[in-house]
């Protein structure tokens, strides 16, 4: 008896709590503001390195009754590199998903820090591009960004964007090497070189791609340290001074999207050279195939570098690379 | 609507390992999948692995300049069986000539088999 009761209370208690429910408060359209309104996105993903592009879309608006933007301008807290400019296009995108661009204003006049561009469309809208190539002079550093903008009404609006972290990594895309040929793999010169230019050069030598094709092993495209067991050399005369022992782990499924220029997401940054440990990887890696990579640290401990295998060609016994380094 | 659920009490009358894994009845005890993966956690294997349940023993051939300091084993047990020592991330198989042992424990945990890997390079 005692337990039906208790049912009850329970049924009760969660009737209560369903009535309880929370009223939907209704829509009201917002209403526009009269002020001139600014704002900025940064358009590109991953690190900030040096001599690539820093994307920023600027957009300004005011009401049309009150008057025209007269200029727009970009401060950068390090001057850019050459190259570096604020778009006189105003940029939206139509129905087939282009972008499409109109021109509102004279060229970009870039100086010091700054990018400007003077309107001469009759726009109380518009949305401007700004690419900032990353200098030298910002490697490690901070950057920040102030974007600002004028009307005619004297109205003066300003977004600040960052600070932004610039990568103290180099990038270099699409080396070719081939077997016999360019075959000499320097970290140290983010090149590739022939047996002449390796043997001119033997202390910047830290790797060498070979492609073999065995009857019983597979080998195909392989990186390998000068100073590796024989065996992993197989018929390769190395240039005098070629010696170097270079610690390489392979790695797969990490297609860093500025090194592969593919779909997936994923960067390689700063930290994960700072935090890579290669002490017990070997100084070789046989059979490294398409879209792999490998980790690596220089015998002298002065460069970590990700090498990319972007494409393979066992016809020419061929293949191309690009490498993100972090000197340390 | 809480009493009920109040109520439904558990009764704790099964045992538990000294890992809080579950003591079964099960008396099987072997190996029936092995792997063995390298750094870029792909496999290393030139072929498959040669399980044998009656010698336990197991025969596994890697690629040609595979990195053995650095490879990831991977047994695949009967149901409810455990393994002993327990994997818990890259291992050494690089010493050809002294195979490493890991013994198979039953679901009961009254059977338990030690098998030998043995890993040989593709020449």
């Amino acid at each position: 008896m005692q337990r039906k009761h208790l049912i009850r209370l329970s049924y009760l208690l969660s009737l209560l709590l369903l009535m309880g429910a929370c009223k939907e408060e209704e829509y009201a359209i917002p209403t526009l503001s009269s002020d001139f309104q600014n704002t900025a996105i940064k358009r590109n993903l991953g690190p900030n390195l040096i001599g690539k592009n820093m994307e920023f879309a600027y957009a300004m608006a005011l009401p049309q009754v009150k008057g025209k933007i007269l200029s727009a301008q970009v401060e950068a807290s390090i001057p850019g590199a050459p190259g570096t400019y604020l778009d006189n296009q105003s940029y939206h995108t139509n129905l087939s998903r282009v972008d499409v661009g109109v021109i509102v204003g004279e060229p970009s006049v870039t100086e010091g820090n700054k990018s400007r561009v003077a309107f001469t469309a009759d726009t109380c809208a518009a949305t401007l591009r700004y690419y900032y190539v990353v200098p030298e002079a910002a490697r490690g550093q901070k950057v920040t960004f102030t974007f600002s903008a004028i009307s005619s009404t004297g109205e003066n609006v300003s977004y600040s964007m960052g600070p932004y972290d610039v990568s103290r990594m180099d990038m270099v895309l699409d080396l070719n090497v081939k077997d016999g040929e360019n075959s000499y793999i320097s970290i140290a010169d983010m090149a590739v070189y022939d047996e002449t230019a390796a043997a001119a050069n033997p202390g910047n030598i830290d790797l060498v791609y070979l492609y073999r094709e065995m009857p019983s092993v597979t080998f195909a495209h392989s990186l390998v340290s000068p100073a590796a067991d024989p065996q992993y050399l197989p018929s390769v005369a190395l240039p005098a001074g070629v010696n170097k022992s270079t610690r390489l782990r392979k790695a797969w499924g990490l297609r860093d999207q500025q090194l592969a220029r593919l779909q997936f997401g994923i960067f390689i940054d700063d930290l994960d050279f700072q935090q890579l440990d290669l002490s017990d990887a070997p100084n070789y890696g046989i059979n490294m195939k398409a879209e792999s990579g490998a980790w690596v640290e220089t015998a002298d401990g002065k460069y970590r570098a990700y090498i990319f295998v972007n494409a393979v060609d066992n016809t020419n016994k061929s293949a191309r690379i690009s490498i993100k380094r972090y000197a340390l | 609507m809480l009493f009920p659920l109040v109520w439904v009490s558990c009764k704790d009358d099964f045992p538990i390992d000294e890992d809080g894994l579950l003591i079964t009845k099960r008396a099987q005890c072997y190996v029936s999948n092995f792997e063995l993966l390298g750094s870029d956690l792909q496999t290393v294997r030139s072929k498959n692995p040669v399980i044998d349940t009656v010698a336990c023993t197991i025969d596994v051939e890697v690629f040609f300049g595979t990195d053995l300091r650095n490879v990831y084993p991977q047994f695949s047990l009967v149901t409810d069986a455990k393994l002993d020592p327990k994997i818990t991330g890259k291992m050494d198989f690089s010493n050809l000539d002294e195979p490493k042992v890991f013994t198979v424990v039953s679901g009961n945990r009254q059977v338990r088999k030690p098998y030998t890997v043995r890993v040989s390079v593709q020449q």
